[in-house]
């Protein structure tokens, strides 16, 4: 859990509603909040409502908290309720398990692998774009229930164990969730540079 | 490097479940060696975690835009609005 003793000073502020203690609030965490909500909800205004539903209730909310080291987590557990919110049903449940068997490759899946290394990614900016896409477009196709934690964990760098507190979740659960997020993303990209490969094999 | 078994049987179907924790280094160190071993006799498995180390990667890569000044100031004025009218 992060600790700097700027938190402390401003979670004193907080209490007391002192003047100019929203805009610290605001100018400290409104750009990791609205990033959050942009990678979870991939649209600008639900990404703007994502932030001020969390800053407002959590501003409100977090006058509660004894620990200034316990801000970040709190923000996120009232971020990620808001995005479930607003993928509607507001449930942390997913309709139902993925089963790890639906997520194995096929048995025609071709054995090489597909996907370009991210650490060796073509110089042409058009290619990267569209690289970048296709991944947005997997991390959009999952449930919410599945993304969610792939986002917390893989691109918010939050721990195992700060995911199951912001979410209310086990430990176990936490991994299962990001295990199948993970293999499903994979299973996209795959088929979708499989298809390309097969399409320019035909060209 | 030459395989030793063939593919698809319940040892890279128990090893399927863990690859995440490999990963990301939670596996003890005996699970983790086990997963070594197997991935020096198993080129699909080594290939299928490839792909998903791959797929990990391009996820932690992306980046959101910057939150626009205006969305700021919004939040900050419906902060004011609602303090206004309590």
């Amino acid at each position: 859990m992060e600790k700097d003793p700027d938190s402390a000073a401003l979670l004193s502020r907080i209490r007391v509603d002192a003047p100019g203690a929203f805009d610290e609030f605001v100018a400290r965490f409104g750009g990791r909040i609205y990033a959050f909500g942009m990678k979870f909800c991939g649209e600008r205004e639900d990404a703007k409502d994502v932030l001020q539903d969390t800053l407002l209730t959590a501003y409100r909310s977090m006058r509660e908290l004894e620990h200034p080291e316990a801000m970040i987590s709190w923000l996120y557990r009232v971020a990620a309720n808001a995005c479930l919110m607003k993928r509607r049903k507001g449930k942390c449940a997913p309709e139902r398990e993925i089963s790890l068997d639906e997520l194995l490759p096929g048995p025609g899946e071709d054995a090489r692998v597909q996907i370009p290394d991210p650490a060796a990614l073509p110089h042409d900016d058009a290619v990267r774009a569209e690289i970048k896409k296709g991944v947005w477009k997997a991390i959009g196709d999952l449930p919410p229930a599945y993304r969610i934690v792939l986002v917390m964990r893989d691109m918010e760098q939050l721990s195992t164990q700060e995911v199951a507190d912001a979410l209310s979740l086990e430990i176990s659960a936490v991994k299962m969730r990001l295990h199948r997020a993970r293999l499903m993303v994979r299973k996209t990209l795959e088929a979708s540079y499989a298809a390309d490969h097969r399409a320019k094999g035909r060209e | 490097m030459t395989d030793r078994h063939v593919h698809g049987g319940p040892e890279c179907l128990a090893l399927f479940a863990k690859l995440s924790e490999y990963l990301d280094g939670e596996l003890n160190p005996t699970a983790c060696a086990g997963v070594d071993g197997h991935m020096a006799d198993c080129g699909r498995c080594r290939e299928f975690l490839e792909s998903l180390r791959r797929a990990v990667a391009h996820v932690a890569s992306m980046e959101a835009p910057e939150l626009p000044e205006n969305f700021k100031r919004d939040i900050l004025s419906a902060y004011a609005r609602a303090r206004g009218s309590s």
